[in-house]
């Protein structure tokens, strides 16, 4: 019964503070932090996949998602301050302005800011994770590495590997079957989206 | 120039539109579609067949999700989630709305000043209220057991006067548990629409519309030629 109570309460009171104030960045929160959490499950459980690409592909969508919680708090930090002196210049109620720069912010962050800095960051980043694996496990980082990229909506490739592998090994033969290998593994079963 | 800007963001359209989660959303999955494949398209760092394949896959992607969301978050989380919470909250007198959207009608007249509530617009607003609760009967305000189009557009013949929306935020004639119901329901429902739902369901019909516009093939085939091992999309 006391847990019940508490449930009921907390409930009631989550819904009056959503009936007297919604702010547009409670829903778009919700969607990252469940999207960052959920997506990489999903991947995680992908039976096709193999581990590494999982990880990676898990990594990626966390990552992405991580970005997009971090922009909308940002931005919504940076844009919200600008209402009271905005409400002195004009006249205008400053909960009003509150709201609708709230809004303003959200949808500046999921049309350009979003995009702008994963299309930025992603990609270094997913190649430091890289090259820090492979030193880790003690593998020379592989010729054109820095083009090794996986995104969560690749496509499905099959990349023939014996049609880039050669009779006559080379010195960096290993490392870049190795490369040919993971970069096919890196490339498979990505889910399109974010 | 800053006039002009403050009176739109500030008008109640806008406002409604902030308040609301389902707009917010939509309007969020909409800018993605448009701002995401954008953005693919300008990435430098991979080829233009590759950025083309990659930014027609997201926009319909996300077209779907907003599809899938506005077929299924409205009919069967908001207003069966507010239904349910009508049941959980039974003995907080809410007034019996017989859904969600009559509920945000009365919502959405009551952010309003009283001349504004009964321009030729608003009119559909004020037919969904008449309809009253589920059996028919006039919708009341269970504390006080008065009408609540009196609230909203007074009475001629009792000489009472609409009230104006701080009256009633004072007076708690907003009914904030119901509304904070409806938008709870929306976050629920968006949150497993657009990371369960949307994504697998997509998942699904996106292969065959790529092939069916001839994109996949095409990719794959422009994959095959250049031998490139990069081919992310």
């Amino acid at each position: 019964m006391g847990m019940g109570n508490f449930v009921y309460n907390n409930l009631k009171k989550i819904c009056e503070s959503l009936g007297k104030h919604n702010d547009a960045l409670y829903a778009v929160l919700a969607i990252a932090v469940f999207k960052g959490v959920m997506r990489p499950t999903f991947t995680m459980m992908d039976k096709d996949s193999d581990k590494e690409t999982k990880k990676y592909a898990a990594f990626r969508e966390g990552l992405t998602e991580a970005i997009a919680f971090a922009s909308y708090i940002l931005t919504h930090k940076i844009v919200l301050p600008l209402c009271v002196p905005i409400a002195k210049r004009t006249g205008a109620s400053p909960k009003k302005i509150k709201n609708g720069l709230s809004l303003l912010s959200v949808c500046l962050t999921a049309g350009i800011i979003i995009p702008a800095v994963c299309n930025l960051t992603l990609k270094p980043i997913m190649n430091g994770v890289k090259k820090f694996n492979d030193k880790r496990k003690g593998r020379k980082p592989a010729a054109g590495s820095n083009v090794l990229d996986i995104k969560e909506n690749a496509v499905s490739e099959k990349i023939n590997v014996s049609s880039v592998y050669s009779p006559k090994l080379s010195e960096n033969s290993r490392s870049l079957l190795d490369a040919v290998r993971r970069n096919s593994m890196q490339n498979s079963t990505m889910k399109v989206g974010g | 120039m800053l006039v002009p800007f403050v009176n739109a963001i500030t008008s109640n359209t806008f406002q409604t539109l902030a308040q609301n989660t389902d707009a917010c959303v939509k309007l969020e999955t909409t800018l993605k579609a448009v701002g995401r494949p954008a953005f693919t398209l300008v990435d430098k760092h991979t080829d233009k067949e590759t950025r083309k394949y990659a930014a027609t896959k997201e926009f319909l992607y996300q077209i779907l999700c907003l599809g899938i969301y506005m077929a299924i978050i409205p009919p069967i989380f908001k207003n069966r989630g507010f239904k349910l919470f009508q049941k959980i909250f039974k003995n907080e007198q809410m007034p019996a709305f017989r859904s969600a959207k009559q509920m945000m009608a009365y919502h959405h007249l009551a952010y309003m000043k009283p001349a504004e509530r009964t321009i030729d617009k608003n009119i559909k607003y004020k037919n969904l209220l008449k309809l009253g609760d589920k059996d028919g009967k006039e919708l009341t305000d269970p504390k006080t057991g008065k009408p609540l189009l009196e609230y909203l557009f007074g009475s001629e013949d009792k000489q009472i006067k609409p009230l104006e929306k701080r009256i009633m935020e004072k007076e708690g004639k907003m009914f904030d548990l119901a509304k904070g119901s409806i938008e709870l329901s929306s976050i629920v429902g968006s949150v497993i629409g657009l990371t369960i739902l949307a994504p697998e369901i997509s998942h699904l019909i996106l292969h065959p519309i790529m092939k069916a516009l001839h994109l996949e093939g095409k990719h794959e085939k422009s994959a095959d030629e250049s031998k490139k091992i990069d081919k992310n999309v």
